[in-house]
């Protein structure tokens, strides 16, 4: 935890959210949904912090708890050591909010028609709104489209949009939940090279991805979560290293080759997890090993004699990482 | 503080009037529906055997039918649209009180409802020779005035209840015609029975349409009117202040169940 000396940006402690859906007209029922189920974070100042997580863990109602916009059902949150029931708008007015999607803008306006908007919400003076308005334009590189129609935007333009009305009352913590969702790849890298440049210029951001690289790439830390708790917390690095030093070799081999292959493969011991995918006219394997050299070793004649189409090394990726640990607790 | 108050209400109303009234649907609502309604009404006086149909309930009520379908409709769709876009939690998330963009969006939406008024008396002038003559002006103003704040007040109400839930929406049928009909829009309200004239009482706009028709019957500014007009502000003010105890409740409310999103 952090000492108190310096206060958190964010920390969220025994967070709960519970909702409660009734159904039936005559005879009605309660259903109980647990989406989050007692999580606990904190990020530094100045810290990029992802949130990772299958579809439900509770990665979004995790953030809109964080971001005033859902009440816990139990725990508490502070927010720059002030807690968010009791000073809600003192808050607001110091955070940016994004939600993936096309949705949260209004279509029928310009882009700086929705951002004027937004900046009167956050009482922004008008010299300042003109000001930012451009400033933001240019960083997300739409200052050409201002006066264009929101609705003739593609995905990652309003993406972009968004990001630039989540920036207008220059925000300290800056919530950015699944921002590259439904994105181009092109898209996508320049988002993440404008998440990095807010990084730089001393933002504290939360991030929710389903994109292992994206998080792997920009995260100081990464909580993992599932089915509303956190199964895995600690930066990109450690969380790879803390999971297994195993390295990846990966192989494809032919049909008529795959027996003796496998029968290479029976001299290595426990140590090796291999796996098998078979395929129309291939067998792909996975051995994940902490002896490489042993089993490059065993491979090398078979790779020289033609038996092995492909052999490719690798580390772990945050993917293996993110997979081994949610597969584990499915287990 | 007073310039941003100022500046959100320019803004929001600009919003307003170029995403909701401006364009072809809300015309027609504004302008077609109070036409016909005019119309029909002096038609269907005059087949009743009046010579002279009433003005007074054939056009104002009309006028009149035309504002209240409009606040209704566009507050509730106000609201349900801003949850289908994603844009509410938007503005939750600000700043900014829910209660104040509602405000000035409402007042929009009755400015722009008044519209149906001129659009009923255009029909009663153009199509049936009407004039508008002997009228307190004075009073009308003033009456009018007085029903343009009951109709602000009731649409703060109804939008803070259409913020409360995903499925408010559906109420919205049970809103429009039973009030227009308890208020008395198109008809004295004495023909209705004592019951039902009590449950109007409660509505500020039976009020204000009361104090409309007797100014522009050429009543003048006395006890009676000026009783109707304290008691429109009155139970306008009691609305107002209700949307204001209800717009904290719906604050929490939304953020507890999570209703602020369409998904």
């Amino acid at each position: 935890m952090p000492t108190s000396s310096s206060i958190s940006a964010i920390e969220a402690v025994s967070l709960e959210k519970t909702y409660n859906t009734r159904q039936g007209f005559w005879k009605r029922s309660t259903h109980t949904t647990e989406a989050v189920r007692g999580i606990s974070f904190w990020v530094n100042q100045g810290e990029l912090f992802g949130i990772l997580g299958p579809n439900g863990a509770g990665k979004t109602t995790t953030v809109k708890m964080l971001s005033t916009l859902l009440i816990p059902t139990s725990g508490k949150i502070h927010i720059f050591g002030q807690d968010i029931i009791a000073h809600t708008n003192e808050i607001r007015k110091r955070i940016g909010f994004t939600f993936g999607g096309a949705r949260g803008l209004y279509g029928r306006l310009t882009a700086e028609e929705n951002l004027r908007y937004f900046a009167e919400l956050y009482a922004l003076p008008p010299k300042t709104t003109r000001k930012r308005i451009d400033e933001l334009l240019e960083l997300v590189n739409l200052l050409e489209r201002k006066n264009d129609k929101v609705e003739t935007f593609s995905s990652g333009m309003q993406q972009r949009l968004h990001i630039a009305r989540a920036l207008l009352h220059d925000p300290e913590i800056i919530f950015l939940d699944e921002p590259t969702v439904g994105i181009d790849p092109v898209g996508a890298r320049e988002l993440r090279a404008m998440v990095k440049n807010l990084k730089e210029h001393g933002k504290t951001i939360l991030l929710t991805t389903h994109y292992m690289a994206e998080a792997d790439e920009l995260c100081d830390r990464i909580a993992i979560i599932n089915k509303g708790k956190i199964v895995a917390l600690d930066s990109p690095a450690n969380l790879k290293n803390q999971m297994t030093d195993d390295h990846r070799v990966e192989l494809i081999v032919s049909s008529e080759h795959l027996l003796l292959v496998k029968n290479a493969l029976s001299q290595l011991g426990s140590k090796e997890k291999i796996t098998y995918a078979d395929h129309a006219f291939h067998t792909s394997i996975i051995i994940q090993t902490p002896r490489l050299g042993t089993v490059i070793e065993l491979l090398s004649p078979l790779l020289n004699n033609g038996l092995i189409q492909n052999l490719d090394v690798r580390n772990q990726t945050m993917e293996d990482v993110y997979v081994t640990i949610i597969q584990n607790e499915e287990k | 503080m007073i310039n941003h108050f100022f500046r959100l209400g320019f803004v929001q109303m600009g919003v307003q009037l170029r995403m909701r009234v401006l364009n072809l649907w809300s015309l027609v609502l504004f302008f077609t529906q109070p036409a016909i309604f005019s119309t029909v009404g002096i038609l269907l006086s005059r087949a009743a055997g009046n010579a002279n149909p009433d003005l007074i309930y054939t056009v104002l009520g009309a006028g009149i039918m035309g504002m209240w379908s409009g606040l209704v409709f566009t507050s509730t769709y106000d609201i349900r649209a801003d949850r289908a876009t994603a844009t509410l939690e938007l503005i939750v998330g600000s700043p900014t009180p829910l209660r104040r963009v509602v405000g000035f969006r409402s007042l929009m939406n009755i400015l722009a409802g008044s519209s149906s008024m001129i659009a009923a008396s255009a029909v009663a002038v153009l199509l049936f020779n009407y004039s508008f003559v002997g009228i307190n002006v004075l009073g009308a103003v003033i009456s009018f005035l007085l029903l343009l704040i009951g109709l602000w007040c009731m649409g703060v109400f109804l939008a803070n209840l259409f913020a409360w839930s995903r499925l408010s929406g559906t109420f919205v049928d049970l809103l429009e015609m039973p009030i227009a009909l308890l208020c008395g829009f198109m008809f004295p309200i004495s023909v209705l029975p004592l019951w039902m004239q009590k449950i109007s009482a409660v509505f500020p706009i039976r009020w204000g349409l009361e104090g409309l028709r007797d100014s522009l019957q050429g009543g003048m500014i006395d006890s009676a009117l000026t009783t109707k007009w304290l008691i429109s502000l009155g139970i306008s003010l009691v609305f107002y202040l209700l949307s204001r105890w209800f717009d904290n409740k719906v604050h929490d409310h939304i953020r507890v169940t999570g209703e602020l999103n369409s998904i």
